[in-house]
């Protein structure tokens, strides 16, 4: 492949991620006290969908789930968002690591 | 840094190098890395690599051992160093070099069609004038309970007692999630005196809150004369 072709192919990968991103349903999850609310959340089955996770306590934490292959640590006071999906329906536990006892939560898909 | 198009680019940076080098000398069986970063992790890491009857060594099996201490400096890099330690058959176990690492994950998990990342690698050996630094690019593929890996990466190698040149190796992992305790893999090793395949096993047991241990361990076997007959491979990763 040309340097020109592979340019061409480069920017064209970009618009096509571009279209596909704004296609992305968005869900909101918030942490406060400790807990996930809510604490299900219900997504389209065979879908990505991009979850904003928004933090509130002052310390951190963590969105962990072996069953949606996901980690990501929420700094407090802060959000990031976390790409699931495309997923058969069922139901995806998840759980807060820094407090596994309170935070608990299952994203529901249908 | 996050921008859709930057990984791509870097993609295409590192391809264009790959036809100018030649395929990495020695053995490339090592680790496949994930393009992931944990934030405020820190890691404590030991693995071995141990060759039997490896063509290019006068002794019948070489070991390798690194000990290393990382941490996440941020959401998206993190930062090992290691020290190394040979020891083969007809030889003791020496400590006999350092290695500079760091990760840099280009892309959010799942956000594109490929995961990206970047691993750069930089080794100094202690008692001899030898250098070698590598640039890897780290790919990742999710599919279902699958998920798919692959290393490519440029290694630069220089010094008074070596010959300059500019290498490549590849590694390639395909893992079954079947649970977190065990997670069965199969992978290929690429290098000039590397063809190797073999099963893997790895898994996670969480120790508490934020304590984690991770532990790989498996065997390759050589595809070609210049391979080492098989060589077994095992990691331990004590997360907190």
């Amino acid at each position: 492949m040309k340097p020109a072709q592979r340019w061409a192919c480069a920017v064209l990968c970009s618009f096509a991620v571009g279209m596909a991103q704004a296609r992305t349903p968005v869900f909101e999850l918030e942490i406060r006290d400790h807990l996930f609310i809510p604490e299900e959340i219900v997504i389209p089955a065979n879908t990505k969908v991009k979850l904003v996770v928004i933090n509130h306590d002052v310390t951190p934490e963590e969105f962990e789930s072996y069953e949606l292959n996901r980690e990501k640590v929420i700094l407090g006071g802060s959000k990031a968002n976390i790409f699931i999906g495309p997923l058969a329906p069922g139901v995806y536990p998840f759980f807060g690591e820094f407090n596994p006892r309170t935070a608990q939560g299952r994203v529901v898909v249908e | 840094m996050r921008s859709g198009n930057s990984p791509r680019g870097l993609m295409l940076a590192v391809f264009a190098a790959l036809p100018t080098a030649v395929l990495a000398d020695g053995s490339v069986v090592d680790k496949v890395y994930h393009p992931y970063v944990e934030q405020l992790e820190w890691e404590l890491e030991w693995r071995a690599v141990q060759e039997h009857n490896p063509p290019a060594g006068e002794a019948q099996r070489q070991a390798t051992h690194r000990v290393g201490l990382g941490r996440a400096v941020s959401e998206f890099l993190f930062a090992e160093a290691y020290l190394v330690g040979r020891e083969g058959s007809d030889s003791g176990f020496t400590i006999d070099a350092w290695e500079l690492e760091a990760l840099w994950q280009l892309s959010e998990q799942g956000e594109f069609l490929l995961d990206y990342g970047l691993l750069f690698e930089l080794e100094k050996y202690r008692h001899e004038e030898i250098w070698e630094y590598s640039t890897t690019l780290l790919l990742e593929r999710e599919l279902g309970r699958f998920s798919a890996t692959a290393n490519v990466g440029v290694i630069y190698e220089w010094g008074d007692d070596i010959e300059d040149e500019f290498e490549t190796a590849a590694a390639l992992q395909a893992r079954y999630r079947h649970s977190p305790l065990l997670e069965p893999a199969l992978e290929l090793y690429l290098g000039e005196d590397t063809r190797a395949l073999g099963p893997m096993l790895l898994g996670m047991a969480r120790l508490g809150s934020r304590q984690a241990l991770r532990w790989e361990a498996g065997v390759v076997w050589g595809l070609d004369a210049t391979t080492a007959d098989y060589t077994l491979r095992a990691v331990l990763e004590y997360e907190f």
